[in-house]
C-alpha cells in the first residue's frame, strides 16, 4: 500500500528535478552568452564616462584605493582614448620610449584586441597608426597613387567604436611620473576621408 | 502539474544563475594553461577566447595584455599547490623566461594591489637586486626583509602576478617548461 503511493511521488520529484536541471542548463548558457553582449561592466563601459571620443585620458596609477580596472600593473602608466569611426578614420599617434617599454593595444567595443604593437615598431621615435573600417580601407586604397602609396600603417577595426590603450612601463618607482607624461602623449584624431 | 512546472522553473533559474555566476568568477576555464603554479591564457581578450573567458572578462573589467605586448601569469598557490596565505613567507625566483622586461606584483582576490605601509606593490626586472650570477629572489612576506621585499599587507588570500613585456614566447607560452618560470617557494608560516 505504502510502496504504491511512494512510487508516483518519487516520479514527480524526479520530474521536477529533471526539469529544474534542464531550465538551469539553459539559463546558465544564456547568462554566459548574454553577459558580453550587454557589456555593462566591461572596461569600455567603465572608461566611457571619463572622456569624450578622441580625448586622451590618463589613467590613475594602480593603487589599493584605485579600483577601476583590476589586474593593472602598478609599474605601468597608461592612457586611453575612445574612437568612433563613424566620422572617418582615426589617426593614433604616440611617443615611443627612449628606454623602457611602451605599447599600444586596440580594442573593439566587444572587448577583444584586434591589434597591438610595441615601441619596437616606432618610426622616428613615434608610433603612428590609422584605424579604419573595412569600407574606409577600400576607399583609401582606391584613391591611392600606385606609384606613391601611402606609408601609413592601416589597421582595420571590426566595430565602429573602440578603445586605444597606451601602456608605458616605468623602469623604477622614481621614473613613474616620466612614464605618465609619455602615456599622456597619446593622441587620437579623426581624419575625414577626402571627398 | 502547473505547480511542478513552476517549481522546476524557479529552481532551474536559481541553479542556472548560480552556476553561471560561479563560472564567470573563475574565468576562462578552457583557455588557461598551467605552468607550475602559474596560470596563463594566450587567448584572453582575443576574438578566439571561449565564451566563459569573454563573459569573465566583461565582469572583471580588466584590459588584458595583448599577445603582441606581453603575457600575464597569475599564481594563487605555491609550488606545492597550497593556496597563498598572508600568514606565510614566500620566496619567488630565481629565473624568468626571455623578455625585454618583467614585473612581479601582488594583488588581492579581485586583482587590486593590497595596501601596505611600504607602498610597495611590485618589482620590475630593471630594479630588482640580483646575485652575481644574475639570479633574483623576491621575499613575499608580512615582515620586512632586506633586499627585494614585496609586502603582503593585510588580506588573507592573495595572488601573485608575473608579467613579461615584449617576449618572443607569444602564443607558444603554453609550451614553457616549469623550470623556466620563477618558482614560488614557501619558506615558513
Amino acid at each position: 500500500m505504502k510502496a504504491s503511493k511512494a512510487a508516483p511521488r518519487l516520479a514527480g520529484v524526479l520530474m521536477v528535478a529533471l526539469g529544474a536541471l534542464l531550465v538551469g542548463a539553459i539559463v546558465h548558457i544564456v547568462t554566459v552568452l548574454i553577459v558580453p553582449v550587454l557589456a555593462t561592466r566591461d572596461a569600455f563601459a567603465r572608461l566611457r564616462p571619463l572622456g569624450q571620443v578622441n580625448a586622451t585620458v590618463a589613467l590613475e596609477r594602480p593603487r589599493p584605493d584605485q579600483r577601476l580596472l583590476p589586474y593593472s600593473d602598478p609599474a605601468v602608466a597608461s592612457a586611453f582614448c575612445r574612437f568612433d569611426l563613424g566620422a572617418g578614420p582615426v589617426r593614433v599617434r604616440a611617443p615611443a620610449s627612449r628606454s623602457g617599454f611602451a605599447s599600444l593595444s586596440f580594442h573593439t567595443r566587444r572587448g577583444s584586441v584586434f591589434y597591438a604593437l610595441t615601441d619596437k615598431a616606432a618610426v622616428k621615435g613615434r608610433l603612428d597608426v590609422v584605424v579604419v573600417t573595412p569600407g574606409q580601407l577600400r576607399a583609401l586604397t582606391a584613391r591611392e597613387d600606385e606609384d606613391d602609396p601611402s606609408q601609413d600603417l592601416r589597421v582595420v577595426a571590426t566595430t565602429n567604436e573602440g578603445l586605444v590603450v597606451m601602456r608605458v612601463l616605468s623602469l623604477s618607482p622614481g621614473l613613474y611620473a616620466e612614464a605618465q607624461a609619455q602615456a599622456r602623449g597619446l593622441s587620437c584624431v579623426t581624419e575625414p576621408l577626402p571627398k | 502539474m502547473l505547480i511542478r512546472v513552476s517549481i522546476a522553473c524557479v529552481l532551474g533559474l536559481g541553479l542556472g544563475l548560480w552556476t553561471g555566476e560561479r563560472a564567470l568568477r573563475q574565468g576562462g576555464m578552457f583557455d588557461a594553461v598551467t605552468i607550475g603554479p602559474w596560470r596563463v591564457s594566450t587567448k584572453a581578450g582575443t576574438a578566439e577566447a571561449d565564451p566563459y573567458a569573454r563573459a569573465a572578462l566583461e565582469r572583471s573589467g580588466e584590459i588584458p595584455l595583448a599577445l603582441g605586448e606581453g603575457l600575464q601569469f597569475v599564481a594563487d598557490a605555491d609550488d606545492d599547490g597550497a593556496a597563498l596565505d598572508s600568514r606565510c613567507d614566500y620566496l619567488v625566483g630565481p629565473k624568468s623566461p626571455a623578455a625585454r622586461y618583467w614585473t612581479l606584483s601582488l594583488v588581492d582576490r579581485e586583482g587590486f594591489p593590497v595596501d601596505n605601509a611600504a607602498e610597495r606593490y611590485g618589482f620590475r626586472s630593471s630594479e630588482v637586486l640580483r646575485r652575481a650570477d644574475g639570479a633574483f629572489f623576491v621575499a613575499v612576506s608580512r615582515q620586512a626583509h632586506s633586499g627585494n621585499w614585496l609586502p603582503i599587507g593585510a588580506s588573507g588570500r592573495f595572488s601573485l602576478v608575473f608579467r613579461l613585456y615584449d617576449t618572443p614566447l607569444g602564443a607558444t607560452a603554453g609550451e614553457l617548461e616549469k623550470s623556466a618560470m620563477p618558482r614560488v617557494m614557501r619558506e615558513g608560516c
